[in-house]
Formats: C-alpha cells, sequence, structure tokens
C-alpha cells in the first residue's frame, strides 16, 4: 500500500488501454469524477484562506475571488490572543514528540529485531494493543496524574505521554526486520556492540522509514487537539488548536480573525506538504488510517 | 589463562542478552504502562467509586451503582444509538465512494491521477480544528457560503448544527470530508496492485467491464475494503470528536452525542469521574469485543491473489 504501488502499474497497463479500447467519454467522465472531488476537498482550505484576507466590510461577500485584500484579520487575530506564543508551544510540543518517540521507538524496535527473548511476542502485542485503548478510556486517569504531579497547564504535561508511541515501535520493528541479518552479523564480526550496530549500522540505513515517520508524528502532533483541551488553562501555556477554538463562542463567530487563526495555524503542515507531498502522502498510508 | 580469557566474554554476552531486551524497551515499556495500561485499571477502579474530582473530596465506594444508573440512562442509549448511525452514515462515505472513484479513475493518465492524489489528500493533514472552523464558516446559517447559495437559488436556508434532525448528517459528512481522499488513495493502490494480466485474460474470454469488476477486482480489493471497513467501524465515531467538541458540543438536544461525546462530557462537564469511568469501561469492553469479531472475520474472509 505504498505509492511504489501506484506507480507499478503504469508500464503494465499501457498495452493493455489500446486492447481495450478504452473510450474517450469513460475517460472524461472519470476525470468529472475526480474533478468533483478534489474541489469538495480542497474548497474549504482555498475559502479559508480567501476569507482570512478579506477586509472586515467584504467578510459577507460571496465573490469566489476577494475583490480586495487586507492582512487586518491578522492583526486583528494576533492582538486578540498570544499566537506567536501559541506557536511556540505548539512548534515545541511537536518536535519533542517527534524525537521521543522515534528514540524510544528506535531503541525498542532493536530489542525486537536484535534478540529472541522471553515474553517477546507477548510484550509486542502489549504494545500494539495500546494503539486499540480509545483515549476517552484513559483521559481522566492521565489528566488526575497530571494534576498530582502538578503539572496542569505546562507544555511539558503535553510532551509526558507522547514519549513512546506503539505506532512508532510497530512500524520500526517491522523495518528492522527487514534489514538484513548478515550486515548485522558482519558489524558484529568486527566486534561492534549492539548500541554502535543500532546507530551506525541500523538507524543511517533506515532514514527513509524514520523520516517518513517523522512527518508522520509530527504533523498529528501539530494538529493534536484533545489532550491539550484537557490540560490548558491559559493561552500562554497553550497550543494553536486551543487558540482557534477561542475565537468561536456561544456569543458568536470572529469569523475574520477565526479564518486568520486557522490559516497560520494551518500554514506550516500546507508547508511541509507542499514540499514533501510525495513523501507525507507515503508515511501517513503506510501508517495505516490513525 | 587462555581459557579464562576466552569464557570471560562468552559469560558477558550471555548476562547481557538476557536483560540488554529489556533495557534497549525499557524507556517505551514505562511510557506506556504509565500512561495507557495503568490508567486502564485505575478506570476500572474508579468505576466503583463516586467522586466529584476534587483532591479534597472523599472517594466513596458505591459498588455497581455507576454502572446500574448508566444503562438506566436515556442519555447513554442515545449516544449508543447515535455512535450506530454515524458508523453507518460513514460508512459510504468512507468506502463505498471511494471504492467506485477508485475503480472508476484507474485508467485516468499517470500525470493528472498525481495532481488529484495530491490535492484530495489535503483534508487528511489540516487540523480538525482548522477544518471545523472553516465548515461552521461555510455553514452558517446567516451568512455562509452554502446557505447563501441555497437562497440564490431559491431555496430555505438550512440551519447544518442546529437542527437536531440534519445536525448529525452534518457533521457526518465533515467526518467524511476528512477520511474521503485517505480511502481513496488506499484503494486506488490496492486496485493498481491486481495483477494486469488477469484482467486481460478475462478480456480475451470475452468478459465485459462490469464483469471484469464483479469477478476479478472487487474479490481481489476485498480484504482492503474489510480493512477500511473495520476502521470506519471502530475508529468512525472518534474521528466525529472533534467536530462534535466544537461545532455542536454533542447538542441539539444531545442529537450528535455520540459515545465517546458523552465520556468526555460525563467527567468534564458534570466533574464525575464514577460514571465517566464505568462508560470507559462498558466502552472499552464493547470495543474489544467488536475488534475481535471483526479481527477474526478478516482473517477467515478476505481473499488474497498470492
Amino acid at each position: 500500500m505504498t505509492t511504489e504501488a501506484l506507480r507499478a502499474p503504469r508500464i503494465a497497463t499501457r498495452p493493455l488501454r489500446r486492447i481495450s479500447e478504452k473510450s474517450g467519454l469513460d475517460t472524461a467522465a472519470g476525470h468529472v469524477l475526480m474533478v468533483l472531488l478534489s474541489i469538495f476537498c480542497l474548497f474549504p482550505v482555498y475559502w479559508m484562506l480567501a476569507s482570512s484576507l478579506r477586509p472586515a466590510n467584504a467578510m459577507f461577500e460571496t465573490s469566489l475571488v476577494p475583490t480586495s485584500m487586507s492582512l487586518d484579520n491578522y492583526t486583528q487575530a494576533i492582538d486578540a490572543i498570544p499566537i506567536a506564543r501559541m506557536l511556540i508551544n505548539t512548534l515545541v510540543f511537536s518536535v519533542l514528540s517527534t524525537v521521543f518517540q522515534l528514540l524510544t521507538g528506535i531503541i525498542a524496535a532493536f530489542a525486537f529485531a536484535r534478540w529472541k527473548f522471553r515474553f517477546d511476542k507477548l510484550v509486542y502485542t502489549a504494545i500494539a494493543l495500546t494503539w486499540l485503548v480509545p483515549f476517552q478510556v484513559v483521559m481522566i486517569p492521565n489528566y488526575l496524574l497530571i494534576a498530582q504531579m502538578g503539572l496542569l497547564d505546562s507544555v511539558a504535561a503535553l510532551i509526558l505521554p507522547n514519549l513512546a508511541a506503539a505506532l512508532a515501535i510497530l512500524l520500526l520493528a517491522q523495518a528492522m526486520r527487514g534489514f538484513p541479518r548478515e550486515v548485522i552479523e558482519a558489524a558484529r564480526m568486527d566486534g561492534a556492540r549492539n548500541w554502535r550496530i543500532l546507530w551506525e549500522v541500523l538507524v543511517p540505513n533506515l532514514r527513509g522509514t524514520i523520516a517518513s515517520l517523522a512527518i508522520l508524528i509530527f504533523i498529528s502532533s501539530w494538529n493534536e487537539y484533545f489532550w491539550p483541551l484537557l490540560l490548558s488553562r491559559t493561552a500562554e501555556n497553550s497550543v494553536i488548536q486551543i487558540g482557534i477554538q477561542m475565537f468561536m463562542t456561544a456569543e458568536g463567530n470572529q469569523w475574520g480573525p477565526l479564518m486568520a487563526a486557522s490559516t497560520l495555524a494551518s500554514l506550516p503542515v500546507l508547508l511541509i506538504y507542499i514540499v514533501l507531498q510525495r513523501q507525507v502522502v507515503q508515511s501517513f498510508m503506510k501508517s495505516g488510517i490513525r | 589463562m587462555a581459557v579464562a580469557a576466552a569464557a570471560l566474554p562468552r559469560r558477558r554476552r550471555i548476562t547481557q542478552s538476557r536483560w540488554a531486551p529489556w533495557l534497549y524497551l525499557s524507556p517505551a515499556i514505562i511510557t506506556l504502562v504509565v500512561w495507557s495500561y495503568w490508567p486502564l485499571v485505575d478506570a476500572v477502579r474508579l468505576s466503583f467509586f463516586q467522586w466529584n474530582m476534587l483532591p479534597t473530596s472523599p472517594q466513596t465506594f458505591v459498588g455497581w451503582d455507576n454502572y446500574v444508573r448508566i444503562f438506566a440512562l436515556p442519555k447513554f442509549w442515545q449516544a449508543l444509538r447515535n455512535t450506530g448511525v454515524y458508523i453507518l452514515g460513514l460508512l459510504p462515505l468512507a468506502v463505498l465512494i471511494p471504492l467506485a472513484i477508485a475503480i472508476y479513475t484507474h485508467d485516468l493518465p499517470e500525470r493528472s491521477r498525481n495532481i488529484y492524489r495530491a490535492i484530495i489528500f489535503v483534508p487528511m493533514i489540516i487540523a480538525p480544528v482548522v477544518g471545523a472552523a472553516v465548515w461552521r464558516w461555510l455553514l452558517d446559517p446567516g451568512y455562509g457560503l452554502v446557505n447563501q447559495a441555497l437562497k440564490g437559488l431559491g431555496l430555505n436556508p438550512v440551519k447544518f448544527l442546529s437542527d437536531p434532525n440534519v445536525a448529525i448528517w452534518t457533521v457526518i459528512m465533515i467526518t467524511g470530508w476528512k477520511l474521503m481522499g485517505f480511502s481513496t488513495l488506499i484503494l486506488s493502490a490496492a486496485n493498481a496492485n491486481i495483477n494486469p494480466s488477469l484482467i486481460e485474460a478475462a478480456r480475451m474470454d470475452g468478459a465485459s467491464k462490469w464483469e471484469v469488476v464483479r469477478d476479478i477486482r472487487l474479490p481481489l480489493l476485498s480484504s482492503t475494503v474489510l480493512f477500511l471497513v473495520v476502521m470506519t467501524i471502530l475508529l468512525g465515531a472518534q474521528w466525529s470528536f472533534t467536530y462534535i467538541n466544537v461545532l455542536t458540543g454533542g447538542g441539539p438536544l444531545g442529537s450528535t452525542s455520540n459515545i465517546y461525546y458523552l465520556l468526555w462530557d460525563f467527567g468534564f462537564s458534570t466533574m464525575s469521574v464514577g460514571w465517566s469511568s464505568a462508560s470507559a469501561v462498558i466502552l472499552f469492553l464493547g470495543f474489544g469485543a467488536v475488534a475481535f469479531v471483526l479481527f477474526r472475520l478478516i482473517d477467515r474472509y478476505s481473499f488474497h491473489d498470492n
């Protein structure tokens, strides 16, 4: 289920298409279908951008392209909540979660790939099963634990439960098992210790897997909403996703600043996507859905 | 001397290999035990107590009371029914339509397919809160683009998020928006993986286009389809959580609340730890049972060509 699979049939289907004499009408209908789906998927994102650039007096215009543009919504949003601070918190949270999940994942996966030990299958299954524990089931005990530690309303508390994740461990363990044993044995013959084998032989060779995992963890951490929602008390110690919500209140919505804050929150992820489109799609598909 | 020198490293390797894996695993195991397994046990314990989450107030043991009360609560059954509606409503969006699109667009030229692929994946990387904000704006009853368009067509505006009969379908549609492109990609990849010689052989035998789809593509896609169905059943209601929380707060009149939202509501709006934990335990057991049955079904019924 990787992009490899998407690209593979290019060579194979060419001659086939000539035999089957695929009608142009069918292809046109296929295009129509895909264009409709594309509009459905992309239009809300475009509308967010367009609305964020409209001046206040043109907010309710329905022209698809803004007739006049201004950055007023952005300055308003920045005045209303500490957006820069929240973006930095989000960045710190996402980067640290990514680094820690990769580190704990790499060494844990190495244990499974390198040794057979008592209960190894059991531990592996136990790790895999945490993937099936809905967050809502453990949220109250987790919240109480953070409260006991006196860490409510802090970025550190956001990171703690994200120091390790089943997904990283499982994907890396799979990748390491696929690594040729002879190379590891050869390194061992040369007298390399396990720690060095891991960091000097395995990790450099698994760059691709590690990079795509890093993208995946970073984007999911950046978009994380539920856990920060539980812990946040003040805007200064919270993440941007919570900041967006502050523009939607029961009394009414400040549409302009809301769209501006949403755009600012999405820009980093969209930029990553534009630059690394192929890798991003691939890493999400490799991981299944979550 | 020589014998001792040779024996020493060997012994060290044995002791090392007994402890080394655990040493390497310890950071991961500690994190998962502290933040997943222990909380699970604690949730079971708390489900037998009555407590309002304040450290100063006492935890009173109430036995099975919390469970009995939850099962007697109309709200619980409404949320359970809604969970079912979410799953059923998401299946066409997350499985059926993507399947049709994947099969139908199989023969599109490589380059345009890549462009479509890049576009339909965008909702997947957009934060759920951002998605919720944008849809709230698009669907606003007064000034939202969708209702403006309806008015332009001479139709009555729809209260997408405040009409109890419509709200749940709106949340389902938005969740589907997030997932559709992703499912389409997974199914296209699986579809492209089908060995073309199988299809060529069938065509040589005079099979019509529909027969090729029915007798070759669908059976060979069945394991991917099953996978997506299982994911939708297991996680579908959970994916909509952010949208429910940001857009409707479970309302109007509890019409969009599902079991995950109810848990949140019990725990953090009513501050009743016992109720929330009891429904968490019910959810976890139900969820586990459904997952077990579904994974058995996958093992038995999926069809492999290699």
